[in-house]
Formats: structure tokens, C-alpha cells, sequence
């Protein structure tokens, strides 16, 4: 229980500093929990209240808090367009081995999938594919574009 | 019987006695690229013209290559032609030892063609000028379109005989060719020759394509290609334009190179989030799964003898470098060094592995010997990566990307070799940017 | 629970039939493919099998005599077999290639050197290639070769004490033989290579006689890169010349032997 306060207070505290930063130097760039994006720039919507990706931490691909939210948005929003299905694009930063990166781009992808498969969403309707560090939603070599750009996006095929 | 021993004793020492030779080690030397001089080929009077072929420059335009091709490998100095002595066919007859030694010339190449009933006929010679005589004499007959070919097998017959390691200038890369803006890349196959000359394309740019490698036995190619958004392993052969899907797999398939033998592909299939290493012979069609195991393994190589394979696992957690028998057996960890190591690929000498690696934010290209000893890293970077040997073993070429700035701008993607002493880091020519090189076996072997 | 399990399986059974029958893959035509550029790479022509013309061959010979009788004042300390096809065949005509080579040249002067590169390659997947060995034994090699360096080193002291000549006389001649040796570079960095030339002085230091003492090395198969480092060595004492030797004790260094080691500096 303490030790639960204290992560508590802890996680207020990085908070707090993070949004302070944030007011500081990088109000529009959005913001980085470790390394994992969580800022809405390069956000698109599959529907209104409905972000269409997910971010990771370098080299892995579990699903933070925050991308479980928004992959349980995206099964009730599959749930109601019963004829809809989606192709689930892994994506990798720049800093890794092209080939290494396919992998975990793929396996990204498949995170996202399985996660939606026990939310009920028929895995036939989830097609996956993995581009690997081959398309950058943020072109530049920065940390922050990086993070941007180890996603995994629902994209809809029909 | 004592009395011979004895007597053979006393024998042997004042043998030895008389015969105490002074002996001096030599343990260093000049390490200076070996000075050689190219004379421009003689080109007959009596050839005949040929039309799109300056034939009065040929002997000139066959030397440039030759000097070219020395150059570039480091080894070797090319002294300027000003400073030659004789006039090509003289020399190409006999050439004046002492005057050659005076410009400090250690070897000289000399050679003459001549063009008759559109053939061309060309032959050379290497003179070792220190020891006053021929080291190797050769004749070509070909057609006059050839010349450039020939002035690369001619490049790899003086090289053999100088360093005593085969040539690798008559070879091709095949590559990718990289062009548009960072998020909006084009990709293209690109084939050249090892010099950059003669780019061809070979895809038109449609699709995404990675990775393609060269059958180190033949002209086919493997690659990765994104065509109809379904990432596969494709076979092709760059004579005919054939090409197929590799395998039936229900998923993406990637990474692929040819066994030693080129008779099979090894490759990664993902599935479900999972990628594992399989291969699939060419002429039998039988697919064989060789790893399984819920980690990431990618990046295989066969060693040249076909029993082992080294590839890619993060099955520690982060990506490292395993070695396993070709049936997937004896599966054993070779990197153990501070950052994480990806890419390898076993040299044709056998030797050692080849490697990127990445710490602390920096892309290293290196080497190592296949029990994972002796790392040597050869060249650091912002970003490079995927290694290819040289078909002698002698140099890797890999890829190369400049950080870019906030809108993708100042990123460009380029081909460079270096020696694997470390030595003789050198950018490759090519027509557009380039990425995932892979260097082909001697074409004339 | 049993229930959940059962609906669980029921499910996963139908999407994995699902799957199965929608891949698109699976009924994917063969023909349907990426189209290819397709490029002319080896434009040899038929033409390519043309023998050399037999008058240039002349020339060629009696340049080669010449040469011949040059080369046979300065008395280079090995034979070595001449390599002199006529043309190296290109690649579409591979098959005949030992064909051709055995018609139209002179057996006894090509023989060694196919069977040299051709076992040189035999050799070289017997030697390097055995990678079983590699793995587990590079340690092993790199041990058993550091301490046969400190044996050099040690022989080196040995040496220079039982040498007539001082030390300081020995180091000229050292420092001037390091300056004539272009070493060559693309020598393998962990091979054991090592040249012994023996050489007789005339009283000016030139050379009257010098001789290569495993020269029969050099023409056996899978030491190219010997033949090379002696060459290399034959070089570098003929450039030197004449030697920087003492103005006395001509008896005591008249005779000397050159040992060639490149091993320290490449793996340097």
C-alpha cells in the first residue's frame, strides 16, 4: 500500500515535471513518458475520439497504459462498423537494423492485433504488415521524431 | 663405438662453428602502398574503327581503369604518366629496367590491343622492374564492347599476382537506389559494376524493395519486395528477368541470402509477431524451419562450408549475434560485448564475421573471429550498416545515412568499402543515393 | 470456465479457418508479379574462342627469350613456373576453359601452375574453412601463436649476440632494409609467414649471390602468399644494394641470412 502511495507521488511528481517542461521548451512537439510518445502531433482519428496509433519504447514492443486506452477505442469503434477491417502497420525508428527493424515492426504490429483479438474483434478483419525504419511519419533525426515514428497504425482497408 | 659418437660430436660443433651465419630478422618494413606504374596500352595502327568506340583512346581509357582499380584498393600507388620513360610499345617489348626504377616504380603494366574483324585482341604484361623480368604475361580476344570487362580481369590477374589473394575488380554490386524525400522514399534495384560504372535498373521504382543479395555462385538475386503490399522474398535471375515468390509463406518474409552452394535461400518468416529463420531449397522446394523459438531471429548467414549459420537473435533481450549448426543445433551465443550487434555475415575466407554494431547512439561496422574473439571495430558512424564481403574476403562495402535535419532535409543514404584492417574507408560512386549493397562473386572465375 | 473454453476454441478454430480461406496469398497467381527491367549483363559473344594470332605469339616468345638471358645474369634464386595462357576465357565459354588451356599450351610450362591454384583452393576450404575447428579453437591459435612470437623475440636477442657483426652495425643494416621492404599489404594478417633469404656479399656490400632457403615453398601449392612476401623480400634486398656493411671483417659477414617476418606490423 505505501509502496503504492510512493509510486503514486512519484508518478505525480514526474508528471508535473514533464508537463512543466513541456510548458517550457516544447509546448507543440508533444511529450515523451521514457521514451515513448505520447503526444497527439502526428495523431490521425479513425473516428472522432478514435487515434488510429499506438507508440513504443525503443527496442520493444509491450503495450504501454496509454496505447491499451486507445486500442480499446479502436475495438469498440471496429465492434460498431461490424463490415469495416483494418490493415495494422508496425513501424521502427531509424536507429536500428533495417532488417532487425522489419521484425520488430511486425511484431509491433502483432501486439496491437492480439490485443484487439481479445476485445472480440475477429482476427480475419486484422491484417498486418510491417514496414520496418522504411516509412518515417517524422523525417527528422531527433529523439522526439523517433519516438513518433515507433508506431503501430490501424489503417482501414475498405 | 664411443670413439665414432664422440668423433661425430667434435664434428658436428666445429660445423657449426665454422658455419655461424649472422642472421638479422626484419620485422619492419615500408608500409606504403607499392608503387606501379601503367603504361597506356599500345593501341595497332592497323585496328579497325569502331563505331560509338573512340579506338585511338582505348589503350588510355583501359590503363585509367587499371589505375582506378589499384588506387582504390589501397595497396597500391599509381605513379603519373608524365613522369613515364618509354613509349608504350617499346616498353610493352622490354622495357628499360633502370630507367623505370629511376621514376621509383616497383612493378610497371604494359600492354596493346588491336582491333580486327570486330574483335578485340588485347594483351599485358607485369613486370617486376627491382628483379628485371616478366611476372606475368597475358592475351584476351573478345568483342570490342568488352573493353572495360577486360580491363577489370586484367586488373584481377595483376592484383593475384602481386598480393597473392584473387581479384575482386570484376564484379558487380547490386544495390538499392534510394531517391525523394525521407518519409516519401522511391526504391529501386540498381545493379553496377564494382567501379560504378554501368548502372542498370532493374525495378521501377512501384514498389518497396530491400535487400536484394547476390547468389555467390551464379547471377540470381534474392530481395525483399513489397509488391502488392505483401512483403516476400523473391528469386531473381538478372540474365532472363525471371523472378518468383520464395516458399508459400502465409506471411512476411525477409532477410534472405543464398547458402554457399547457392542451392538454397535461408531467410526470416514472421508470424504472429514472431520471426524465425528458415530455408528453402531451390531445386526441391522443401522449406525446413531451423530456429523456434519466441524471440526475434533474423539476419542469417551461412559460413562458407555450409554446416553453420550465424544470425541475429534478441532472445537475451536485446539483439546479439548467435552461431548454430546448420540444422539449427548447438545453438551458442558469440557477442557478449557492452551495446547490441546486428547483421552479421561470415566472410568466403571463413574466418571471421561481420557485423554492425551500435553503442551509445553510434553505428559501428566490425569484425570479429566466428567464436566471437577478437572483435575489431572497423569504422564509426551516425548511422551504417549491413556489411558485404568482397569475393576474396579482403573488404566490406556497406550503407551509410546522414542525420537530417527537422524536415528530412540533409539525409542522403551512400555506399562505402573499407579494408578489413580498417584502412582505405572510401565512398562508392553511385548515380543516385544507395543502400543494402551486396557484392557478387568473380564474373570470370 | 469449461464453457468460456469451449467458446474460446470454437472461435479461434473459425478465425483460423478464416484466415486460411481469405489469405489472399494462397490463391495468388504465379504470374502476378513485380515487373523486372530486364538488363543484358555478359555481352560475350561467340567470337570471344578466337585463338591468338600466331605471328604476335612470336613476338611474344622471343620477347620472352630476351628476357630470358636479362634475367638469367642477375640469377633469380628460383625457378618458377611461367603462367602464360594465351587468354583467360570469359565466362560463357567456363567449360572449355581447361580444355583450351591444355590444347594450346605448353603442358610442362602451365601444369604446376593450374594444379598450384586449384589445390590452393582445395587447401584453403581444408585449412580456413573448417570452421568447427575455428569456433571453438581461435583461442587456442591466437594462444599457441603469441607464445611462438616470444619465441622469435627470444631467438631475435639470441641472435644479435652470436652475430659478428656489433650491434650498432647490425642496426644499419636493419634500419636500411626496413627502408628498401615494401611489405605487402593484402597479406594475410594471421598466417605464419616467414622468409629466410641467404645472401653472399661482395666487399662492397652488392650482392653476388642470394637464395631463398625454402624456396621450393614458393611453388607449392597454397603458399601464394609466401611466394609473394619472398618476392617481396628479393625486392627489398636487390633495391638496398649495395648493403650497408661494415669497412672490416668481410670473412665474418660475407655470408648473411635475411629473416623476412611481416607478421607484427600487419597485425598491427
Amino acid at each position: 500500500m505505501t509502496f503504492n502511495k510512493n509510486l503514486k507521488n512519484l508518478f505525480l511528481v514526474v508528471f508535473t515535471t514533464l508537463i512543466l517542461s513541456a510548458c517550457s521548451t516544447a509546448k507543440k512537439s508533444g511529450n515523451l513518458d521514457g521514451d515513448v510518445y505520447t503526444g497527439k502531433e502526428t495523431v490521425k482519428y479513425l473516428a472522432s475520439g478514435v487515434p488510429d496509433r499506438i507508440f513504443f519504447a525503443t527496442n520493444k514492443s509491450s503495450l504501454t497504459t496509454a496505447s491499451r486506452a486507445t486500442l480499446r477505442k479502436q475495438a469498440t469503434f471496429l465492434r460498431k462498423n461490424k463490415k469495416l477491417n483494418v490493415t495494422i502497420e508496425g513501424h521502427a525508428d531509424e536507429r536500428g537494423t533495417r532488417e532487425y527493424n522489419l521484425a520488430l515492426g511486425e511484431r509491433r504490429a502483432n501486439a496491437a492485433r492480439d490485443y484487439l483479438m481479445t476485445y472480440g474483434i475477429s482476427g480475419n478483419r486484422i491484417s498486418v504488415i510491417s514496414y520496418g525504419k522504411e516509412k518515417p511519419v517524422n523525417p527528422a533525426s531527433t529523439p522526439l521524431a523517433w519516438s513518433q515514428n515507433r508506431r503501430s497504425v490501424t489503417v482501414k482497408v475498405n | 663405438m664411443k670413439k665414432i659418437y664422440l668423433a661425430l660430436l667434435f664434428y658436428l660443433i666445429s660445423f657449426n662453428y665454422s658455419k655461424a651465419l649472422i642472421e638479422i630478422d626484419i620485422t619492419r618494413g615500408n608500409l606504403d602502398p607499392l608503387p606501379i606504374a601503367v603504361s597506356p596500352l599500345h593501341v595497332d595502327a592497323k585496328s579497325d574503327q569502331i563505331e560509338g568506340l573512340k579506338v585511338k583512346d582505348l589503350g588510355n581509357n583501359i590503363s585509367a581503369i587499371i589505375e582506378k582499380n589499384f588506387k582504390n584498393t589501397g595497396l597500391f600507388n599509381t605513379l603519373k604518366k608524365e613522369a613515364f620513360v618509354q613509349k608504350p610499345d617499346i616498353a610493352h617489348l622490354k622495357p628499360r629496367f633502370e630507367d623505370w626504377r629511376l621514376i621509383k616504380a616497383q612493378a610497371l603494366v604494359t600492354g596493346k590491343l588491336l582491333i580486327k574483324d570486330g574483335k578485340l585482341k588485347i594483351e599485358f604484361r607485369l613486370w617486376d622492374l627491382t628483379a628485371a623480368k616478366e611476372m606475368t604475361a597475358l592475351a584476351f580476344t573478345t568483342t570490342p564492347s568488352n573493353w572495360r570487362r577486360v580491363a577489370h580481369i586484367i586488373s584481377d590477374k595483376i592484383y593475384e599476382r602481386l598480393t597473392g589473394e584473387e581479384g575482386y575488380f570484376d564484379t558487380r554490386i547490386i544495390y538499392v537506389a534510394e531517391s525523394g524525400p525521407k518519409n516519401e522514399r522511391v526504391k529501386k534495384l540498381a545493379i553496377m559494376d564494382q567501379d560504378g560504372a554501368n548502372t542498370k535498373y532493374l525495378t521501377l521504382g512501384n514498389e518497396l524493395v530491400l535487400t536484394p543479395r547476390f547468389n555467390p555462385t551464379n547471377q540470381m538475386v534474392t530481395y525483399l519486395s513489397y509488391f502488392r503490399n505483401m512483403p516476400r522474398v523473391y528469386l531473381l535471375d538478372i540474365e532472363t528477368g525471371m523472378q518468383e515468390v520464395v516458399g508459400n509463406f502465409p506471411g512476411m518474409t525477409f532477410a534472405p541470402r543464398f547458402s554457399p552452394d547457392g542451392k538454397k535461400i535461408i531467410m526470416s518468416f514472421a508470424e504472429d509477431g514472431n520471426s524465425d529463420i528458415y530455408t528453402m531449397d531451390l531445386e526441391t522446394r522443401v522449406v525446413e524451419r531451423i530456429t523456434n523459438h519466441s524471440s526475434i531471429d533474423t539476419s542469417p548467414s551461412f559460413s562458407p562450408d555450409g554446416k553453420y549459420i550465424v544470425f541475429n537473435s534478441d532472445r537475451s533481450g536485446l539483439q546479439q549475434i548467435y552461431v548454430m549448426r546448420s540444422d539449427g543445433s548447438e545453438v551458442k551465443r558469440i557477442t557478449f560485448g557492452k551495446g547490441i550487434y546486428g547483421t552479421p555475415v561470415w566472410s568466403p575466407r571463413g574466418d571471421l564475421i561481420a557485423f554492425t554494431k551500435v553503442r551509445k547512439g553510434r553505428f559501428y561496422i566490425g569484425v570479429m573471429r566466428v567464436d566471437g574473439t577478437g572483435e575489431r571495430l572497423l569504422t564509426e558512424n551516425f548511422y551504417q550498416e549491413a556489411p558485404s564481403w568482397s569475393p576474396n574476403g579482403r573488404v566490406l562495402v556497406f550503407y551509410r545515412e546522414t542525420k537530417s535535419g527537422k524536415k528530412g532535409e540533409g539525409f542522403s543514404a551512400s555506399l562505402w568499402s573499407i579494408d578489413i584492417t580498417g584502412y582505405n574507408e572510401r565512398k562508392l560512386t553511385t548515380k543516385t543515393d544507395a543502400s543494402d549493397p551486396s557484392w557478387s562473386s568473380l564474373l570470370s572465375k | 470456465m469449461t464453457k468460456s473454453l469451449i467458446y474460446s476454441l470454437i472461435f479461434h478454430s473459425i478465425m483460423i479457418l478464416l484466415t486460411i480461406l481469405s489469405l489472399p496469398f494462397m490463391t495468388r497467381q504465379p504470374i502476378d508479379l513485380p515487373p523486372i527491367v530486364s538488363v543484358e549483363l555478359i555481352q560475350i559473344s561467340d567470337k570471344t574462342n578466337i585463338p591468338y594470332a600466331p605471328k604476335v605469339r612470336k613476338i611474344i616468345e622471343e620477347t620472352k627469350k630476351k628476357e630470358e638471358r636479362v634475367v638469367s645474369e642477375q640469377a633469380p634464386p628460383s625457378a618458377k613456373a611461367k603462367e602464360k595462357p594465351d587468354r583467360i576465357p570469359l565466362p560463357n565459354d567456363k567449360k572449355e576453359k581447361k580444355e583450351i588451356v591444355k590444347k594450346k599450351q605448353n603442358p610442362e610450362e602451365i601444369k604446376p601452375q593450374i594444379r598450384q591454384s586449384s589445390e590452393f583452393e582445395k587447401k584453403e576450404i581444408v585449412d580456413t574453412n573448417q570452421i568447427a575447428a575455428l569456433i571453438d579453437k581461435a583461442k587456442e591459435i591466437e594462444a599457441v601463436k603469441q607464445e611462438k612470437s616470444k619465441k622469435l623475440t627470444q631467438s631475435n636477442v639470441k641472435n644479435s649476440f652470436a652475430t659478428g657483426l656489433t650491434l650498432s652495425e647490425e642496426d644499419a643494416l636493419r634500419a636500411q632494409i626496413f627502408g628498401c621492404w615494401s611489405v605487402p599489404l593484402g597479406l594475410p594478417y594471421d598466417e605464419d609467414l616467414l622468409v629466410r633469404i641467404k645472401l653472399k656479399l661482395k666487399k662492397d656490400g652488392t650482392i653476388m649471390k642470394s637464395e631463398i632457403l625454402d624456396h621450393q615453398r614458393m611453388n607449392m601449392p597454397g603458399q601464394k602468399f609466401y611466394k609473394i612476401l619472398a618476392e617481396s623480400a628479393l625486392r627489398a634486398v636487390r633495391l638496398c644494394q649495395p648493403l650497408k656493411v661494415p669497412p672490416t671483417g668481410y670473412e665474418k659477414w660475407k655470408d648473411i641470412q635475411l629473416n623476412f617476418n611481416p607478421a607484427e606490423m600487419l597485425r598491427g
